[in-house]
């Protein structure tokens, strides 16, 4: 059985591997990728997002037991940085997700950044990709909030779950109000801790505030509690992704948003293929600009007017 | 840094033991030597450390083991690691192995084992030197 | 400078030193330059100068009746004793436990035959992860780094000793402390002995566990419970014993440095000693329980040093955080120890050069009620009955033929030794007020502070031996190639893990179930509500429950800790 055959039966194996080749760039992850791609866009992308130390891996745990109590098969891409001085990384989400590990129906993939920006790896959309192709029905893609870049990986995610912690006042105010609406599901985790009522209520007034703008059908984004370490909350988040999906599904989002995503992917690797060739194609534009003969506006110009007009 | 592709290494601690000194350094030196290092976590079986293996596609699987279960883990991981077609997976060990118990692991699949104080200069280099040996032997 | 004839003549001050320094020791090195730049401790890495004089002291604002006082008396950095170890010298002990009951019941009363009057019982890694010698997760552990005690039958025979001849008996648990204190408390009833009569000694350390080692079970704010209510219910039923011990010789393995060591450990022994005087017991009566081990590494004044800050740092923070007026409450309780990982797999018997030059550093800093030596083949596996021997005459031939504990603290007024203990001092009271003010040590335990910190040393200092800046003799200096270990290697019995299960079958089918089923739910009921644990405990392990159904148990109501950070410094 070819690899990509043996992909789409959901071998973890293959999958594994695939998604070794894409990350890698090795040109034969390119070949099979082309195959799956028709077999994507069924799975349901949740992003687990938040700063360090808020439990993420320990709360992907839960929800992971949660699916599986409700019989689905679930996929994890648990990413970390990248050292940007070595390309090395050292990735240890899965270790709190361990319990998990001997589970047929869970594939659990490491990821480093390896040079990609806001928190995600450039292979993070390849594998999410591999997995819904392996009929995966809820991909969690966890990664380390690091600020306002956070966006990108609600740009992958059909959900975006941010995760809190309390005590960390100054810190859910640099969490900043884009990125409280970027995210449909709100968890306030580790509710055990002291500061947990001040950070509850400061996370509702956001919420509020939030919800005092949008339309009557819009999502209302729920603000749920949890103590991971102890299983507790999980029910509850799942309950809620749940529903967002149906919401998604409901007012058609939901394909609208995984074809935006594919979109995204093939501007930004079309956007970074185009350049190299339009550096290529345009030696003598490039040392006019480089001394300064020319400004850069007028050379772009120029440059775009040489190229073929839209297809008649 | 070259653009060659990181090695992928998965680091885990079979058995009741808990320290986690060695495993901690020898995970920082993979790391500055570019190479990606996937840590399974403490109190792990051979069972998942394998399924992980598998999950994660790494080149490597080291393995450490400090409270001297290792007679029997150790050979169980690799005979799983055989079973799940991954033998073509480097397999090595480090913590404190006597001497006298290398020949049992090596003959159970381990291609080398880093007994306590190795220079982590010469574990960077001998995986090194096997990956690229490796990705030597697979261009066309 | 003029001097009086009748009056001393003032010593010489950094003036007299700047001229020395630039007229005869600067040439000198010009033509003969230093073997190591910059010469710096072995932990704190901090610089070492050519010479110090008195003109160090009062840089560093020394004064002699504040920073030393007099032996016994507040601050306590000469002695916590008024007579040193002039009336007395320290318990003399070793560690050992392996096996089952009657295997170490054995060696015990080998060691104590040897010279020893205390003993340290280890326990197996299943047992101190709360687990039966029959759990699926422990194949092939049971009985190996210590002993396996699944049921209050495995400790009643290990119990076979002399207790006349024993002063001490020290038990390390930590993660199950109530289940593993009851079972003694059961134990010695069931052989007649009067718990007045020596003491026992708890660990009950689960605090620094979280931090490095990681032998713990529950979440931190439960273990702190469970620790708390072991502290209480020996200090209200069993006074003369021991309720705790922080262990900082398990931070300097890690890697912690002296004054890291120092501070993560006042640190965790402020949170144990804030819950339990939250109980209800005051600063005077709680603060004598406390006792730490300390142990010393190859850098033989920073060893030195360090003990000597300990004494002083305990007095001030019992008198100026808590108000403690007794004595006791001031003097700190300490048993020191060479550490294990200065010693080398290569050439060992230059390991016990090693514990002697230690066991020496112990002395002259002060040893404390009692010195443990690990032994010389330890950096390979679990001491073998030579070894025993070696290791005891050592602490005898430093204690007889030495001089050093012939006199109080010695090396008092060195202007090094002065220097260097109140570095270490400031710079530990300064870290402890960093970890307060992030909310104490279980608030640095659960954002993983303490655990980050001890990885970056890790690392750097494995880098300072790879890359040849510190040097260590059979690892990086004077190397013998392709040496052959000639040392006697113990190997525990394999059989032990068979016997254990066949004994916990046996044990499961002769017992009475409801009794059993009564003592877990009670264990269950305290758990989850503020009952103190032990009695619980105690039934539950008369009615024969098993250490792993008792520990289960507690799982069912406090969960299982995963922390954020299982590798320290990732």
């Amino acid at each position: 059985m070819d690899l990509a055959a043996a992909v789409l039966a959901g071998q973890v194996a293959a999958g594994a591997r695939l998604i070794r080749w894409l990350d890698d760039g090795d040109p034969r992850g390119r070949a099979a990728l082309r195959e799956i791609y028709p077999a994507t866009g069924r799975a349901h992308i949740v992003g687990i997002t938040g700063p360090p130390g808020a439990g993420k891996s320990t709360l992907v745990d839960i929800l992971i037991a949660q699916e599986r109590a409700r019989g689905r098969r679930v996929a994890v891409l648990a990413v970390d940085p990248s050292s940007p001085f070595t390309g090395g990384a050292i990735l240890g989400d899965r270790l709190r997700m361990s319990r998990h590990a001997v589970d047929p129906g869970v594939f659990i993939r490491s990821l480093g950044t390896r040079g990609g920006r806001g928190g995600l790896s450039r292979a993070t959309y390849d594998a999410t990709a591999v997995m819904d192709a392996m009929g995966y029905e809820r991909i969690f893609v966890e990664t380390v909030g690091v600020g306002q870049e956070e966006m990108d990986v609600t740009a992958l995610a059909h959900s975006t779950v941010i995760v809190a912690v309390p005590g960390l006042g100054d810190e859910v105010q640099a969490m900043k109000a884009g990125l409280l609406e970027a995210g449909e599901i709100l968890v306030l985790n580790k509710a055990d801790r002291d500061g947990h009522a001040q950070t509850l209520r400061h996370l509702e007034l956001l919420v509020h505030l939030r919800t005092g703008t949008q339309a009557a059908d819009a999502w209302h984004t729920p603000l749920l509690s949890a103590v991971a370490s102890r299983g507790e909350g999980a029910a509850a988040i799942v309950a809620a992704l749940d529903a967002h999906r149906e919401h998604l599904h409901r007012c058609g989002e939901f394909s609208l948003q995984s074809g935006r995503r594919s979109e995204q992917q093939f501007l930004a690797i079309a956007g970074a293929r185009l350049r190299e060739r339009l550096l290529e194609l345009a030696p003598e534009l490039r040392a006019q600009v480089r001394t300064q003969q020319l400004d850069p506006y007028t050379a772009a110009e120029r440059l775009v007017a040489a190229l073929p007009g839209p297809d008649p | 840094m070259s653009g060659a592709r990181p090695l992928r290494v998965l680091l885990a601690k079979l058995g009741m033991d808990t320290h986690t000194v060695g495993i901690t350094v020898v995970a920082h030196a993979l790391r500055e030597a570019g190479m990606e290092v996937i840590f399974t976590g403490l109190k792990q079986t051979p069972e998942a450390v394998a399924s992980a293996a598998i999950q994660e596609d790494v080149d490597v699987v080291g393995v450490s083991s400090l409270s001297a279960g290792h007679t029997r883990s150790l050979p169980r991981l690799a005979r799983l690691l055989r079973e799940a077609g991954a033998a073509d997976k480097l397999l090595v060990a480090g913590g404190v192995i006597p001497e006298e118990d290398v020949p049992l692991l090596e003959e159970a699949g381990y291609a080398r084992i880093f007994t306590m104080g190795t220079d982590t200069r010469q574990i960077v280099a001998y995986l090194t030197a096997w990956g690229a040996a490796r990705s030597g032997a697979l261009q066309p | 400078m003029s001097q009086a004839r009748n009056a001393s003549p003032a010593p010489p001050g950094a003036g007299a030193d700047e001229r020395w320094e630039r007229e005869v020791r600067a040439p000198f090195v010009a033509q003969a330059p230093e073997r190591r730049d910059p010469f710096t401790t072995q932990a704190l890495k901090w610089p070492i100068k050519a010479l110090y004089t008195p003109a160090d002291l009062e840089a560093c604002g020394f004064d002699y009746a504040t920073d030393l006082g007099y032996p016994g008396e507040y601050p306590f950095t000469r002695g916590t004793q008024p007579n040193g170890h002039r009336s007395s010298l320290w318990t003399m002990s070793q560690v050992t436990g392996f096996g089952k009951g009657e295997d170490w019941a054995r060696r015990a009363r080998y060691m104590l035959a040897q010279g020893l009057q205390g003993l340290i019982l280890e326990h197996d890694l299943p047992t101190t992860n709360g687990y039966d010698s029959d759990h699926p997760l422990v194949e092939g552990e049971v009985g190996r780094a210590g002993l396996a005690i699944d049921s209050l039958e495995d400790l009643v025979r290990a119990f076979d000793l002399p207790f006349e001849k024993l002063r001490y008996l020290m038990s390390v648990c930590n993660a199950p402390q109530p289940v593993n204190l009851a079972m003694i408390i059961a134990a010695l009833e069931a052989r007649g002995v009067d718990p007045r009569g020596f003491v026992v000694h708890i660990v009950n350390g689960i605090l620094i566990e979280y931090t490095c080692v990681g032998r713990y079970i529950f979440p931190p704010a439960h273990g702190l419970r469970i620790a708390t209510d072991c502290l209480e219910y020996i200090i209200r039923h069993h006074p003369n014993w021991a309720p705790i011990s922080i262990i900082s010789a398990q931070l300097q393995p890690a890697k912690a440095n002296p004054v890291q060591e120092l501070a993560f450990s006042m640190a965790i022994a402020l949170a144990y000693l804030d819950a339990t005087l939250a109980r209800g017991l005051d600063i005077d009566t709680v603060a004598p329980y406390f006792h730490f081990v300390i142990n010393v590494d190859m850098d033989f004044f920073e060893g030195i040093c360090k003990l000597r800050a300990y004494r002083k740092v305990w007095a001030r923070l019992m008198r100026e955080r808590y108000g403690a007026t007794r004595p006791q409450a001031l003097r700190i309780r300490m048993m020191t120890s060479p550490t294990t990982v200065a010693l080398t797999l290569q050439q060992p018997l230059n390991n016990i050069g090693r514990l002697a030059i230690m066991a020496t550093a112990c002395a002259l800093g002060g040893a404390g009620e009692a010195m443990t030596t690990p032994l010389h083949d330890e950096a390979h596996a679990l001491p073998a009955e030579e070894a025993i021997r070696v290791g005891a005459a050592l602490q005898h031939i430093v204690a007889h033929e030495t001089g050093v504990a012939d006199t109080i603290d010695p090396l008092a007024g060195s202007y090094y030794v002065e220097s260097l203990t109140k570095g270490i001092e400031e710079a530990a009271m300064a870290e402890i007020g960093r970890i307060e003010a992030m909310g104490g040590a279980l608030a640095a335990i659960q954002s993983g502070y303490f655990q980050q910190a001890l990885g970056r040393e890790q690392y750097e200092r494995n880098k300072d031996i790879e890359e040849g800046r510190r040097k260590w003799v059979g690892v990086n200096h004077l190397v013998v190639p392709g040496e052959k270990r000639q040392i006697e290697i113990f190997r525990a019995d394999n059989r032990v893990e068979e016997e254990q299960v066949a004994r916990l079958k046996e044990l499961r089918a002769r017992r009475d179930p409801a009794a059993v089923a009564r003592g877990l739910a009670r264990v269950r009921e305290a758990a989850a509500g503020t009952d103190n644990l032990v009695p619980a405990c105690l039934d539950a392990v008369r009615a024969l429950a098993t250490h792993g159904e008792i520990c289960d148990a507690m799982r069912a109501v406090f969960g299982v800790h995963t922390p954020d950070s299982q590798l320290t410094g990732v």
